[in-house]
């Protein structure tokens, strides 16, 4: 493609009354948000603590950490817009997570991190591992991002995890919101990031106006949102055999669509329910789900970076 | 693009002993107990059209219930779907209703018969109803049927009989509501069942 050729990008035109906006990038206050919420989750409700209260306590101190990294980092190397075009042409994700070669400066945003965390209180094993990763040479540190940017868990520490993914989703968010929405196209897979090709962590379905009952799926590393039609499996495109799942007695917020053909869940979030839920912290804060819809046979379809299953993968 | 298989796994009460829950210092136990408490319930979303009018609008219906389990899928809830390009999630007073509809106690379930001037309505089976109507359509075929008209121009016309179809159809019954009805030589048919 001669990338001279002045081509309308997708974003140019106004988006006529009607037309579902395909993109929403990460909000400038995305970690804010989640450690508010990840905080809140963990204070339990009327009924008592939240039985993993602790751990969400700790990762909302990680969101906070990523909010203040994200607020300071400097500026990174961005793709050129003939690589854009080209990504675009070939339905390829732009800042793809395990293409996109990741600049040094990533591993200055964990240790800002660190910094944060070390400052914090924390249990005696997340103090160790925040003193470990500290000490942690840059070359190792690639070799962790890369293992956990390909999704093979089995080779990543489930202690490191949670740190190195809040550095690289600060990275990506970052680039991102440098490049802005009309950098991205729609990908051949709907039910992969447009900007970097991971996969959801869940699905919300939006409330309001324009939105109301539209379902997006979020990131699992850069939070970008886009959009896909409902009851279709976000893993294989299926639009049968789709079920949902949700805890007996529960008021229905988080329901598991799971689909028979590849044998796939993923959580869906319906703000109609409850309009403060966010992805990355109301998916941990219902884990239990995940424990039943795994003692189904049911595998997830898509990550929490903040969380490592341990070592009972399939 | 490469999609690895290595990205799905389950997450098993088993696991999350090494998991990062445990594995930062936080005793999984209570979680795992919790998850003892919990059963799944099963639900269904299930995009449809709305049988009113020729409009089509696409429509969500909510169902309660676990087929597997042999108990009765419920409907709950119905509202616009809002990928429908129709409709984008809106619905008319009349298909806002359609919860009502569904669970009708007056709902039509089986053929019933009213014969003239009779004020019953008479239940009958499919068996009776499909005779009846063929019967009655083959003698008003064959008594009004136009092969040619004044001129001597073959027309094969039956235009004493009209047809009324549904508005929700899909494409596919359309085209063979078509294929039947011209076939018969009828020329008054409609898909609209607002009126």
């Amino acid at each position: 493609m001669n990338t001279e050729t002045r081509v309308l990008e997708p974003g140019q035109i106004e988006a006529p009354a009607g037309q579902i906006p395909f993109l929403r990038l990460a909000r400038p206050d995305v970690f804010k948000q989640r450690a508010e919420r990840l905080l809140q989750l963990s204070l339990g409700d009327s009924q008592g603590g939240h039985s993993i209260g602790g751990y969400l306590a700790l990762l909302a101190t990680l969101a906070q950490a990523q909010q203040q990294a994200l607020d300071h980092f400097p500026a990174a190397p961005l793709p050129t817009p003939e690589q854009q075009a080209l990504c675009r042409e070939h339905g390829m994700p732009v800042l793809g997570a395990q293409a996109w070669p990741r600049d040094p400066s990533w591993r200055g945003v964990l240790k800002t991190i660190l910094q944060h965390m070390a400052a914090a209180p924390l249990t005696a094993p997340a103090s160790a591992v925040v003193a470990r990763l500290m000490q942690t040479g840059g070359t190792e540190l690639e070799s962790i991002a890369s293992k956990l940017l390909a999704g093979d868990l089995s080779d990543v520490d489930a202690q490191d995890m949670p740190f190195v993914a809040a550095a690289l989703q600060v990275y990506w968010v970052r680039m991102a919101a440098e490049l802005g929405e009309h950098a991205f196209g729609k990908l051949e897979q709907g039910g992969l990031c447009p900007v970097c090709g991971s996969h959801p962590v869940a699905g919300i379905v939006r409330v309001g106006g324009m939105e109301q009952g539209l379902r997006y799926l979020c990131c699992s590393l850069c939070a970008t949102e886009w959009h896909m039609v409902r009851i279709k499996c976000s893993n294989c495109e299926s639009t049968h055999k789709i079920n949902y799942y949700t805890l007996e007695n529960s008021n229905g917020a988080v329901k598991a669509e799971s689909c028979n053909d590849c044998n796939t869940y993923l959580k869906l979030l319906y703000l109609e329910k409850d309009s403060q839920m966010e992805a990355v912290a109301d998916d941990l804060a219902t884990l239990a789900l995940d424990v039943l819809m795994g003692e189904t046979g049911k595998v997830r379809g898509g990550l929490n970076l903040f969380f490592h299953p341990g070592s009972a993968q399939v | 693009m490469q999609v690895t298989r290595r990205q799905f796994f389950k997450i098993c009460a088993s696991g999350l002993g090494s998991s990062s829950l445990a594995m930062l210092g936080f005793a999984p136990g209570e979680a795992l107990a919790e998850t003892r408490n919990f059963k799944l319930a099963r639900t269904t979303e299930t995009r449809n059209t709305c049988p009113y009018c020729s409009v089509g609008c696409g429509i969500l219906i909510y169902g309660l219930g676990d087929k597997a389990k042999n108990v009765h899928t419920k409907v709950i809830h119905i509202e616009g779907d809002p990928d429908h390009p129709v409709n984008r999630g809106t619905l008319c007073p009349k298909g806002v209703g359609l919860l009502d509809f569904v669970q009708s106690p007056n709902r039509l379930k089986h053929p019933e018969y009213r014969a003239p001037g009779s004020k019953e309505w008479k239940r009958i089976s499919w068996d009776e109803a499909f005779t009846r109507i063929s019967k009655l359509m083959k003698e008003d075929r064959d008594k009004n049927f136009i092969d040619k008209n004044k001129d001597g121009v073959t027309v094969n016309r039956w235009v004493s009989t009209g047809f009324l179809a549904a508005s929700a159809s899909s494409n596919e019954s359309g085209y063979i509501t078509h294929k039947v009805v011209r076939s018969l030589g009828m020329l008054s048919f409609d898909n609209q069942a607002r009126v």
